[in-house]
């Protein structure tokens, strides 16, 4: 049963450094998300794992087999590209048999596999079908039945569902992890955006500038990153710059203009610089509760469910909040609201190296 | 090239110490360089309107007049030099031109103007077009909704994105103009009084025709075509770096007379021009020929020699498209998938190289290259299936080159990662996907060494006998109606596999 092993794996494009040393372990049967902003080496990665692309250093390991050099045929790992390169100028059913007529499967089994395939993508009806022919689902589908029909048990998806209608892109999440699920397959499934990972990963891994930052279940990620930019890739962030004062349970950190702001426990001495990060639909306004600071609402985006409110707080700067959209004639631009949260949400970071400004980039 | 390094002294001795063969090498060459920039002048002004209309209108029988276009590439240039000769020049008596034939040029310098518009006209019209048709019409549109007039939005935003097509028209149509011979010579041979007239590539031919007999020609021979090879290499460069650096007057604008040009009257002026200026100076002239074989008096030929010919040239044609297509896919993969490396890069502009010198200096100058070697110089036949090979072999690399880079590579990637091996990824993803343009090609090259005549003779002399060395060799011995006939069978075959391109290219735009 198939595992994939990433050790020290780096590959560079001239000065670019798409892999840094990649370190990653996917276990058998999971279905782990790859998250990290453009030209973060996500496709990278998938490449090397299947064979596509030859890392300068390191090694890729299958079941904790050396398969570095290997070719890409003899993997067995299959990868589906953004647009599911489905073959132009095959049908639908030749595009299935694509890899079981290239190992030279009897033509009796080839119809066997080939309904058992069509039947669990829902496509039996169309398997005479020109890709041209069908719509973004289907080819979608076909691509990934074309992918099992192949025998693997490893699944690279690209950006599987980049390519489709908002409304059927997350209907095709729940469709795409279960199946995977349900065949056991070891999936690495890449995507920039956070809620899909969110919603279908066993685990995720963010990755940053070709380094793995960070892997985790969803949760962990979400509620306890381990640096500004995750809290603020995935799920944005408020964050605070100060001093920490006292710790007692919980962490006092005293902002530059002398507030003093709660946040969870940490490690750091008393004296060390850090920054306070809080998600901003952990964090709160109301013109009620007291909070820490006080500040003008900016402005207010209506999302739907919710509402997006600038707050602008003098001495430290936009905060932003998201609320539930029924506070929706409570609030208005212009009103004082004071800002607030539960410590237990705000996490302490050490002040990053190069400046919180450089952390947070996404480009 | 090496025989300059050796036999410079010859060279001195036949060429610098004689000023009447400076003089001859000179106004060929000069003649040569005058005719191709007239030409890509008129062909850029010409073609342009012509390739608007093809690609941004829509109307009944445009199919039929993209067509027409291509009809002159059908024409193998042997062809169409009796051609266009017959119809527009004073002929000789023994010619019997129609009486319906114009007949009133005596300029061989503008007959051969003429005779080189024809078939450099659809190159220009077709680069032009290829380019128009990717560049996105949604930024005239934008123009126009900002208050710019038709004209004004096409001159100023669209043509400006036109250098790249510009290039390669030009390149195209000039590279075309200074390297034709055998149109060329045959041409001048049916004029009544050509005056002595030769371009540079027609100099070659002459001259190599007369080595049997006067060995003391090869050195003035090696002489003009290095100078070709290097003057047409020294242009190219300098066609490349001018065209793109330098500012097409786009800032200005004129709106009120850019909007009457844009209305009524104007726009229609200027595609009846195009369309009358296809007809009577690329079509008629063309096909004129067949006009002429009705009203000449028929002869009696050498039927054997024909047949000989004919079957000689397709021989070639057919061995040469061959090893095209077996030596140029794995080139053109090569550089393909490979774009951003330095060789690839390298090599790809070396491929074009052969495109743009003239064939006949480049016939000659292999002539020097293979002589040494003792086989090969031995028998003229294979000798002049290299040479064919050196100018078609791009063709056939620059077709499956463009149709490769346009496959996505991931649809390999894919296949590859579903189990298939590098060749298997080539036979059934890949090969099925290009298979058209390969075939186009194969189509183009085997057109293309058909009515190829400089580079034949210039490597061969007449030794090797194909379809358009005997029609040369005809016309200089004034046996006009049998040049006329073998012309003909020329031209229904070159257009039976140019319908054939068109119908692969077309189900390929289908499929």
């Amino acid at each position: 049963m198939p595992s994939i092993t990433l050790n020290q794996v780096r590959k560079s494009y001239g000065d670019i450094k798409a892999a840094d040393g990649l370190e990653l372990e996917v276990l058998d049967g999971e279905y782990l998300c790859i998250l990290g902003p453009t030209g973060s080496g996500k496709t990278t990665l998938l490449r090397l794992v299947c064979g596509l692309t030859l890392p300068d250093s390191g090694a890729v390991l299958l079941d904790g087999k050396d398969i570095t050099r290997w070719e890409p045929e003899d993997r067995g790992a299959v990868m589906l590209s953004q647009t599911y390169s489905l073959f132009p100028h095959m049908t639908v059913a030749e595009n299935v048999l694509f890899g079981p007529d290239l190992r030279g499967m009897p033509d009796a089994d080839q119809k066997h596999l080939l309904a058992d395939m069509l039947d669990i993508v829902r496509l039996s009806s169309r398997a005479d079908a020109l890709p041209k022919e069908l719509s973004g689902g289907m080819m979608q589908r076909t691509a990934l039945a074309r992918a099992l029909a192949s025998g693997t048990e490893i699944l690279l998806l690209d950006e599987p569902l980049r390519a489709l209608d908002a409304r059927l892109r997350i209907n095709l999440r729940h469709e795409l992890r279960s199946l995977a699920k349900t065949l056991g397959l070891t999936t690495v499934h890449v995507t920039h955006d956070q809620e899909e990972a969110l919603v279908m990963a066993d685990r995720i891994a963010v990755l940053r500038y070709g380094r793995i930052v960070q892997v985790g279940t969803p949760g962990e990620i979400f509620d306890n990153p381990n640096s500004p930019f995750v809290a603020n890739f995935v799920g944005q962030s408020n964050f605070f710059t100060g001093k920490v004062e006292a710790k007692a349970g919980n962490t006092t950190v005293r902002l530059s203009d002398g507030r003093a702001v709660h946040a969870r426990a940490c490690q750091f001495p008393i004296g060390q610089e850090v920054v306070v990060g809080i998600k901003v639909g952990n964090t709160d306004i109301s013109k009620e509760e007291a909070g820490p600071l006080k500040g003008r609402i900016e402005r207010i985006l209506f999302e739907g469910k919710f509402l997006f409110i600038d707050v602008q707080v003098p001495g430290v700067g936009l905060i932003s909040s998201k609320v539930p959209s029924w506070r929706m004639g409570k609030l208005a631009v212009g009103d004082d609201v004071n800002v607030h949260w539960a410590w237990e949400k705000a996490t302490v970071f050490p002040l990053p190296a190069n400046g919180l400004a450089e952390e947070l980039r996404v480009d | 090239m090496s025989y300059t390094v050796t036999d410079w002294d010859l060279i001195q001795k036949y060429v610098f110490d004689d000023p009447a063969t400076v003089q001859l090498i000179q106004d060929a060459i000069v003649a040569s360089f005058e005719i191709a920039a007239i030409v890509v002048v008129i062909d850029i002004i010409t073609g342009l309107p012509m390739a608007w209309i093809l690609v941004r209108k829509q109307f009944r029988g445009k199919q039929f007049l993209d067509t027409l276009i291509d009809m002159p590439l059908a024409v193998p240039t042997a062809a169409l030099g009796f051609s266009a000769a017959i119809f527009w020049a004073v002929s000789k008596p023994s010619a019997e031109a129609p009486w319906f034939a114009v007949g009133e040029i005596s300029s061989p310098f503008i007959l051969v103007l003429l005779l080189h518009v024809i078939f450099s006209y659809p190159y220009m019209v077709r680069s032009l077009a290829a380019i128009l048709e990717q560049i996105d019409q949604t930024y005239e549109t934008a123009g126009q909704t900002l208050g710019a007039s038709k004209l004004t939005a096409a001159r100023t935003i669209t043509l400006p994105l036109f250098r790249a097509g510009l290039v390669t028209g030009i390149i195209l149509a000039m590279a075309r103009s200074l390297s034709e011979t055998g149109g060329t010579m045959i041409a001048l041979a049916t004029m009544a009084n050509s005056q002595g007239f030769q371009t540079g590539p027609s100099l070659i031919g002459t001259l190599k025709s007369g080595l049997a007999l006067n060995p003391d020609l090869a050195a003035p021979l090696a002489f003009i075509s290095i100078l070709l090879i290097a003057l047409s290499l020294v242009l190219l460069v300098a066609l490349k770096l001018v065209v793109m650096k330098v500012r097409l007057p786009a800032g200005r604008v004129w709106p009120k007379w850019e909007k009457i040009l844009s209305r009524g009257i104007a726009p229609k002026l200027k595609d009846g021009f195009s369309g009358a200026f296809l007809i009577i100076i690329v079509l008629i002239p063309s096909f004129f020929i067949f006009a002429y074989v009705f009203t000449a008096t028929a002869s009696q030929g050498d039927w054997q020699t024909f047949w000989e010919s004919l079957a000689n040239s397709f021989i070639i044609a057919g061995v040469v498209t061959l090893v095209d297509i077996f030596l140029g896919i794995p080139l053109a993969l090569y550089i393909a998938r490979n774009k951003k490396g330095r060789l690839p890069q390298f090599l790809d502009v070396m491929v074009n190289i052969p495109l743009i010198v003239p064939t006949a200096a480049l016939g000659y100058s292999l002539g020097i290259f293979w002589g040494g070697a003792p086989f090969i110089s031995a028998i003229p036949f294979l000798l002049v299936i290299f040479a064919h090979i050196a100018f078609t072999y791009p063709l056939v690399v620059r077709n499956v080159e463009g149709a490769v880079e346009e496959v996505d590579a991931a649809y390999e990637d894919t296949a590859r990662t579903l189990g298939a091996r590098r060749l298997q990824t080539f036979r059934k993803v890949l090969f099925p996907m290009i298979k058209a343009s390969v075939l186009a090609g194969a189509i183009m090259a085997f057109t293309r060494s058909l009515g190829e005549t400089g580079a034949t003779i210039a490597v061969a002399g007449t030794s090797v006998n194909t379809a358009p060395v005997y029609i040369v060799e005809l016309i200089n011995g004034e046996q006009f109606y049998m040049a006329a006939l073998t012309c003909i069978v020329l031209i229904v075959v070159s257009f039976a596999f140019m319908l054939a391109l068109r119908l692969v290219t077309r189900k390929r735009r289908a499929g």
